[in-house]
Order: C-alpha cells, then sequence, then structure tokens
C-alpha cells in the first residue's frame, strides 16, 4: 500500500467542500432512509445529472454518502416502528422493535448506531489494505478474465438477490438485449436502432437506472400508497448502557466480519449480510429462545454487518470495475459520467479520487454517529411527510434531471417507458436489480467476450485452460455450490421477520 | 391524467395480492417472446462464427438465453409458488400518471417547462394525491418556482423556459 497517496486521500477527504458533500450526502442517505419507498438506488440515479457538473471526487463522495447513510436510516423506523426503510433492516426490526415496546428503543438505536459505526470502520480499514493488492492481481487480467468476471458478477447478482433465480436470468438477460442496442463496439453496426439517431448512441445507463429505480419505483409505490399513520414510541436518549454494550460488542465484532465478507461478493451486499449475521448471533447465543423478544445481540450483529457489507461492496467496484449490487451499478454509472472509469487502474490514474472517498467514509461515519443520536427524532418527524405529496416533487425532479444530460425530450420518453418496464416487472416478480447490473456490464462483456473468442480462435474450452481465467472460472462454479447455502439461511430469516409481521419495502 | 377510480386512491389492502396463473405464464411468455424477437432481429445482422465473431452472434446468444428462462418461468411457476403481485384498481392510476409524463414530456420542447411542470404537480397533487384544491394548488406553484431558482439560475441547467430575468 502507497502510504502517501492513503495520507494525500486524507488531505482531499478534508477539504471543506468534500466535508459539505459528505454531510450533504450522509443527511440525504439517512433520510432516504427513514422514508421508506424510495431506496438509495433510486435516490443516487435521481441525483446523478446534479452531479454533472461537481467535481468527480466531491460527487462520489456525495453519493456514496447516501449510500451508507441509508443503512443508518433505515434502523431507525426498523425499530421504532417496525416499518424497514430498508431492506438490509428487516432482520433488526425483529429484536429491535421488541426492545422499543420494552422501553428499550434509546439503547436499541444508541446499539444500533455504535454498531454501525464500528461495523463501517472496520470495514473501511480492511478494505484499504485489501483493494491494491486485489487491484494489484486485477492489473494483470484480459479478456478472457473479464469475460468469467462479468460473468461471475451477474450470476451472484441474479441468485442472491430477492427474486427466483429463473427470473432473474431473464431479467439479467433482458439487461444484457437493451444494453446491445446502439453501435456494435467493435465494428460500428448499428444494432437494434430502428432506424432512428436517438439510440445510435445506445441508451445511456443514467436514464436505465433513473426509469428502472427512480420512475419504476415511484409508480410501483403510486399503486399501494396508502400506508396506517404509526403513533412513534417515545424513546428517550440514544445512550445505551454498560450492560447493553457488554452484551453487543462481541456481536457487533462477529457482524463486522461477517459483513465485510459477504459485502465483496457481488449480490451479496447488506441485505445478506444482515439476514446471515443474525443467524449467527442466534446460533451462537447460550439462550437462543431470546431472540426475536428484544435481545440487543439481534441488533448488534446485523446493523453492523449492513455497515460493514455496504462499505466492502465497494471494493468490487472500485478495484475490479465490477459492481456488486445495483447501488454499485448506478456509481459505476457516476464514475462513467465523470470520465472516470472504474477498475484495477482507477488506484493509479485517480488515487486523488481513490482515497479521497475511501477516506472520506471515515468521516461520514463519524458524521453519521454524531448526527444520528441527537436527529432522531427530527428524522421520525420525517415520517409525518405525505408520501402522495413527496411522489410528484420526485418526478418533477427526475423528469428535469433527465431532460438535463442531453437537452433531450426523447430521453424523458426513455425514462417513463422504463420506468413503466420497472414497474411491471415488479409486477410480474422480476427483480430490476439484476437487469441494471447486466446493462452495466453488457458491453464490458460482449467485447471481451468477442476479443477472447478471436484471441482462442473460436475455442471456448480454452478460458478453462489458461491459470487466471481457469482459476476464476472454479470460482464460479464454486459460487453455485455456495449461493443456495446463503439462500437457504435467507430464505429462513426473512421467513422468521415475515412471521412477526415485518416485510421490506 | 384525466380521472382515477376514487377506490384506487382509498388504498387497497396493505400487502399486494399474488397474481393468478394467467399472470405467471405471462410473466414467462414475455421473455421468450422478447427473445424470439431479438434472435429474428439478430439473424438480420451478420452472426459471424466463432472464430470471428459478427455483430449479430452475442444478440443472438443473449436471446437464446431469454427464451430458455421464459420457457424456464412457465414451466417452474405452472406448479409451483406464484410470485407475481396481481393487477389492482390502482393500475389505472400507474398508468395515468405515466400517460400524464409522456404528455409532460412532449409539451417540454414547446411551451417551456414552467407551465407543463406546475400543471404535471398540481394534477398528480389533486387527481393522484388526493390533496385539497388549496394544498395542490399552493404546492404546484411553489415547487416550480423552487425547480426554476435551483435549476435554471442555481445550477445553470439549459432548460427551456418561458420567463427570463
Amino acid at each position: 500500500m502507497d502510504f502517501s497517496s492513503v495520507l494525500s486521500g486524507f488531505a482531499v477527504a478534508f477539504e471543506w467542500q468534500n466535508i459539505l458533500f459528505c454531510l450533504l450526502g450522509v443527511t440525504v442517505g439517512m433520510l432516504i432512509g427513514v422514508l421508506p419507498g424510495l431506496g438509495p438506488a433510486a435516490t443516487i440515479a435521481i441525483l446523478l445529472p446534479i452531479t454533472y457538473n461537481l467535481e468527480p471526487t466531491a460527487a462520489v463522495i456525495m453519493l456514496a454518502g447516501i449510500f451508507y447513510g441509508a443503512q443508518y436510516g433505515g434502523t431507525i423506523t426498523s425499530v421504532l416502528l417496525k416499518l424497514p426503510g430498508e431492506a438490509s433492516t428487516v432482520v433488526t426490526a425483529l429484536d429491535g422493535h421488541a426492545l422499543a415496546r420494552r422501553g428499550e428503543a434509546g439503547p436499541a438505536l444508541g446499539i444500533a448506531a455504535i454498531a454501525s459505526f464500528i461495523g463501517g470502520t472496520a470495514s473501511i480499514i480492511l478494505l484499504s489494505f485489501i483493494a491494491p493488492a486485489l487491484a494489484g492481481v486485477a492489473l494483470a487480467f484480459g479478456s478472457a478474465e473479464y469475460t468469467i468476471l462479468a460473468l461471475i458478477g451477474i450470476f451472484l447478482v441474479g441468485t442472491l438477490g430477492n427474486g427466483s433465480i429463473i427470473k432473474s436470468a431473464a431479467a439479467a438477460a433482458a439487461g444484457l438485449l437493451l444494453a446491445t442496442v446502439g453501435l456494435d463496439p467493435l465494428m460500428g453496426t448499428p444494432r437494434f436502432t430502428f432506424g432512428t439517431d436517438q439510440l445510435a448512441d445506445g441508451i445511456d445507463f443514467t436514464i436505465v437506472a433513473m426509469g428502472l429505480f427512480g420512475v419504476g419505483e415511484i409508480l410501483y409505490n403510486l399503486e399501494h400508497r396508502n400506508r396506517p399513520q404509526t403513533a412513534v414510541p417515545s424513546f428517550g436518549r440514544a445512550i445505551p448502557g454498560r450492560l447493553h454494550w457488554l452484551k453487543s460488542r462481541l456481536a457487533i465484532l462477529r457482524g463486522s466480519v461477517t459483513g465485510f465478507i459477504l459485502g465483496i461478493l457481488p449480490g451479496g451486499g447488506a441485505t445478506m449480510s444482515s439476514l446471515v449475521a443474525y443467524a449467527v448471533e442466534k446460533r451462537s447465543a447460550k439462550d437462543p429462545s431470546r431472540f426475536g423478544k428484544g435481545a440487543i445481540e439481534g441488533v448488534a450483529g446485523p446493523e453492523s454487518a449492513n455497515n460493514a457489507a455496504a462499505t466492502s461492496s465497494f471494493i468490487p467496484l472500485l478495484t475490479l470495475g465490477i459492481p456488486a449490487n445495483a447501488t454499485m451499478a448506478v456509481l459505476f454509472g457516476a464514475l462513467m459520467l465523470q470520465g472516470i472509469t472504474p477498475g484495477p487502474g482507477l488506484m493509479s490514474d485517480h488515487p486523488d479520487v481513490f482515497w479521497g472517498v475511501v477516506n472520506s467514509m471515515y468521516l461520514g461515519n463519524l458524521l453519521l454517529l454524531v448526527l444520528s443520536i441527537p436527529l432522531i427524532g427530527l428524522f421520525v418527524r420525517m415520517l409525518k411527510v405525505r408520501p402522495g405529496v413527496l411522489a410528484p416533487i420526485t418526478v418533477v425532479i427526475t423528469m428535469i434531471g433527465t431532460y438535463s444530460i442531453r437537452n433531450n425530450a426523447f430521453d424523458m420518453l426513455l425514462v417513463i417507458g422504463l420506468g413503466l418496464l420497472g414497474y411491471g416487472m415488479r409486477k410480474l416478480g422480476f427483480e430490476p436489480g439484476p437487469f441494471v447490473l447486466a446493462f452495466v456490464l453488457g458491453s464490458l462483456l460482449e467485447a471481451s467476450f468477442r476479443r477472447s473468442m478471436r484471441i482462442f480462435g473460436g475455442d471456448v474450452t480454452e478460458f478453462v485452460q489458461r491459470p487466471v481465467s481457469g482459476t476464476l472460472v472454479a470460482i464460479l462454479v464454486l459460487t453455485v455450490v455456495v449461493v443456495p447455502l446463503l439462500r437457504k439461511v435467507r430464505t429462513r430469516q426473512t421467513a422468521n421477520a415475515e412471521q412477526s409481521g415485518v416485510t421490506a419495502e | 391524467m384525466v380521472d382515477t377510480e376514487p377506490e384506487a386512491a382509498q388504498g387497497e389492502a396493505e400487502a399486494p395480492r399474488v397474481g393468478g396463473r394467467v399472470q405467471s405464464v405471462i410473466a414467462g411468455a414475455i421473455p421468450v417472446a422478447l427473445g424470439a424477437v431479438a434472435a429474428w432481429l439478430s439473424f438480420g445482422l451478420n452472426i459471424g462464427s466463432l472464430t470471428e465473431p459478427g455483430p449479430g452472434l452475442w444478440p443472438l446468444i443473449v436471446a437464446g438465453l431469454l427464451v430458455a428462462s421464459g420457457i424456464g418461468i412457465i414451466a417452474v411457476t405452472a406448479k409451483t409458488r406464484r410470485d407475481t403481485e396481481a393487477f389492482t384498481r390502482g393500475t389505472a392510476a400507474v398508468l395515468a400518471a405515466a400517460g400524464g409524463l409522456a404528455v409532460y414530456a412532449s409539451l417540454y420542447e414547446i411551451v417551456g417547462f414552467e407551465v407543463p411542470t406546475a400543471l404535471l404537480l398540481f394534477a398528480w397533487l389533486r387527481l393522484l394525491s388526493r390533496e385539497s384544491w388549496l394544498t395542490s394548488a399552493v404546492l404546484s406553484v411553489a415547487v416550480t418556482a423552487v425547480a426554476y431558482v435551483l435549476f435554471i439560475i442555481g445550477l445553470n441547467v439549459p432548460l427551456p423556459h418561458l420567463i427570463a430575468f
């Protein structure tokens, strides 16, 4: 690890405008985490056009802040109202809300904030050591390796996502197909443009993300918009006692490790790791029957895990150029918009961006810890804003943002069309995540596949015979074995959560 | 966005109903149809060979994947759990909203962004969100004004606009 660039990264992170954007990002993140309906992927997608004019580091610092800030925010409504703002905090609601009913909401929120802080921070430290090594290995990757890597990414996002595997495969295939619209990457032949110049450059990633995540989610929520207003229990001060801390410190440690490891896996991410961490806590407890009735470890473990995972899911994006989840796919788009290609070269070509963003996360986590304790009351009050008022305002911002990308009304129609597609997919049981991810990786996958085939003289078995790509193929095969295990844990935990009446937004 | 059923706004049950078997089959039929069309179009491009892949080869592979997974969906959902959501009367509201947005987008370059934005906000707040006349009117004008200040004056976005300073 090159310490001078790490240090200059701190200098970048602590420039006053970057501190400001970090604060802005984590606050927005916490806010949308509290508000059910709009997730971090949608929010970042909607804000993409606004980041056009920002400096790259500031833009990514802010967008990253939204992502990990949302993990903190989602916890608040999970504990107080049993309404998880984010899928990654569903499992927190089990014991968190039980604690709240017992009048221990304050300590539960306090432990959640501290666990999130420790999980996030530990994960940044690990990332700082592992990312350079991984990027170093990845520098030697050629077309064959990238073909397999992109396949692993799409496969894991498809299989570890929430929907059925086969539907995720179909969604991913549709995303790959949409990515072929435009000029052929190697030969320049127009494909699926239906004769319009509007499609000749292909469809901008921002359009796809804003359509599927932004407009799609708004339309979907329009159908189910009436939620009963729940009374917020009083929670006093969000400061845990000594006993709570003693009980949860090992859970925090275990959760951080679980979260870090699962976060690196594409598709694993925050949701999966919080569920696995909960299972780990329950398994390792002396008296598992306490779980679901207000065990503080059931809050500490998952909360440290989802934040650790949120941080470590940056690793595949920043070192390999493979986004690990839907939000990372949107961040991938954000970097591309700024003219920065995420991948093994990022760290050496743009050390200021890489280390600036990574080191800003220390600050962001600290800000979240400091903010979340005094401001919980304020954020809870935000729940009173009616979704019916928020939706049209969000739509208008999305539309104006879309227009501003190319000053083109055709793009707005595309976003609306893709929004309807997103709505239809949700209704028919398809996850938009694999679609968007496959769309992002589509051109990389196709170009590397075709280059490899040329190099290999049309022999597909070469993928297995070359040592590096062969190893990656072995990893791909290994994931086929690991995935069902992880899915099993998740199914069981989600079933538990659903039994107690908690469902994800 | 003219009208929506009043019941739609009163809200369906919190948990969405599961869709029927027909809907499950449709969920598989769509990828099959999409894949078939894409495959047909790919043949129109040059397929080439594995050694010298043409522009049509990759879309053809992807189309094959779509058809295969679509068939898989039909085969699996015909006998197992149904993971679709039934369309409700709220679907009409969704379609109305999308239609309204399309009209909004088409008006943009003709009459500038201010009037369509205010109208869209008003229609959405009043008809879809069932806010009061007063709230809808005040909010739509206020949000349009804020958007004007934020995007045109603040961020210098070249939106087509009527009012110039």
